[in-house]
């Protein structure tokens, strides 16, 4: 669950990117890291076995905007998608607070792309959440490869809940659609923020939080870092 | 997702003490206070030059639920500590809460016993903090949705 850290002045948010194997989340977090200015990032930590497949995760943190003077920091994840590594990937998803779903775009992949998504609602129940309540996004990727199903397929198989969410085609290996995702999963946090915010506004009176949370600068025109 | 907490600065500061107390009687190099998602609460001391903060919280955060998962496959109820010992350096990861856990980096100038023993005060006093955090206020009297305008890319290619 993401916090707000007064001493350091940080939101930090995690967000994971979930799939079956080999449909590309690892390339989508190298591809950040390769693009992202030395500034705003931090190291790309892969715990991968010896032949490059995710073992445990890949780890990426970056630092964004500047809201009210807060820092936005997102700490990027991917999980290990073979199926025999599920008790890893429930740990992977704790204290999670958004989901980029990276679905393969193969027709001979479709099979592996529901089992996966179920799997990650599965998980998400046993963590006490379910893709009602967190945001997600979706992509599809490897959109160079041949034999591709249609998007609009791809959309009746995984995005036909009563929310639909955005979707993305993607070829995460020259970087095609992975700004997008990146950006409308964090977007989607900080419009919850926003809405979390508001919510709390009823429930809290303004004096009380105010005198509780002392030394908070309240200038307006946040700063925008960009690579 | 839970209502978001605010670490505010009176919190931070009895973390940041509890942390310097503990480093002072432990003698051990660095300590680490995180939730178990690898959020970075509060931090004191140093580490070796080449480890990056955010790395080795996430990485904690990961080889802690690990062992715990572990742990239960075996039959324990739960997992309230986790010792790496390395050569120069070595690791003490300890259950704070539910929630939390707290990571010890020390040298050779301590023992695992002494930074075991003092971990175990500190974890109590730690977790009457967060306990109080856990209950604050909200954070509508920081931010307003026109904060949050002018945000739609975050990040550019």
């Amino acid at each position: 669950m993401s916090i707000i850290n007064y001493a350091n002045k940080e939101i930090q948010f995690k967000i994971v990117y979930y799939g079956p194997a080999l449909c590309g989340k690892t390339t989508n977090l190298a591809y950040i890291h390769s693009q992202v200015d030395e500034r705003n990032k931090g190291e790309l930590v892969s715990l991968a076995t010896a032949a490059d497949r995710t073992l445990f995760f890949d780890f990426l943190p970056l630092n964004a905007v500047v809201i009210k003077g807060f820092k936005t920091k997102f700490q990027l994840y991917t999980v290990p998608g073979q199926v025999i590594y599920n008790a890893t990937r429930q740990l992977v998803l704790r204290s999670v607070d958004g989901l980029v779903f990276v679905a393969d775009s193969q027709w001979d992949k479709m099979e592996e792309n529901l089992e996966s998504f179920q799997n990650l609602q599965d998980n998400l129940v046993r963590q006490g959440m379910s893709l009602d309540s967190i945001p997600y996004v979706l992509q599809y990727n490897k959109r160079d490869m041949p034999n591709l199903a249609p998007v609009h397929y791809l959309e009746y198989l995984l995005n036909n809940r009563g929310r639909r969410v955005n979707s993305f085609v993607g070829v995460a290996t020259t970087g095609q659609g992975v700004f997008a995702t990146l950006n409308a999963i964090s977007r989607l946090l900080l419009q919850r923020f926003a809405r979390e915010a508001e919510e709390s506004v009823l429930k809290h009176q303004r004096p009380a939080a105010t005198t509780a949370l002392t030394g908070v600068t309240t200038s307006p025109a946040p700063a925008t870092l960009r690579r | 997702m839970q209502t978001m907490p605010i670490l505010t600065i009176q919190a931070s500061e009895k973390l940041l003490c509890a942390l310097e107390d503990f480093l002072e009687k432990s003698e051990a190099n660095f300590a680490l206070i995180l939730d178990r998602g690898g959020i970075i609460l509060s931090q004191h001391g140093t580490l070796p030059a080449t480890a990056d903060t955010n790395v080795v919280s996430a990485l904690s955060a990961g080889c802690f639920a690990a062992t715990r998962e572990l742990a239960m496959r075996i039959g324990e109820t739960d997992c309230s500590a986790l010792y790496q010992q390395g050569a120069n350096n070595h690791i003490f990861i300890s259950a704070i809460d539910t929630e939390h856990i707290l990571v010890t980096v020390f040298g050779k100038q301590t023992t695992v016993g002494l930074v075991k023993f003092y971990s175990a005060r500190a974890t109590k006093r730690i977790a009457a903090v967060l306990q109080d955090m856990q209950s604050g206020p909200g954070i509508g009297s920081l931010f307003s949705k026109e904060d949050l305008n002018g945000t739609e890319d975050l990040f550019v290619r």
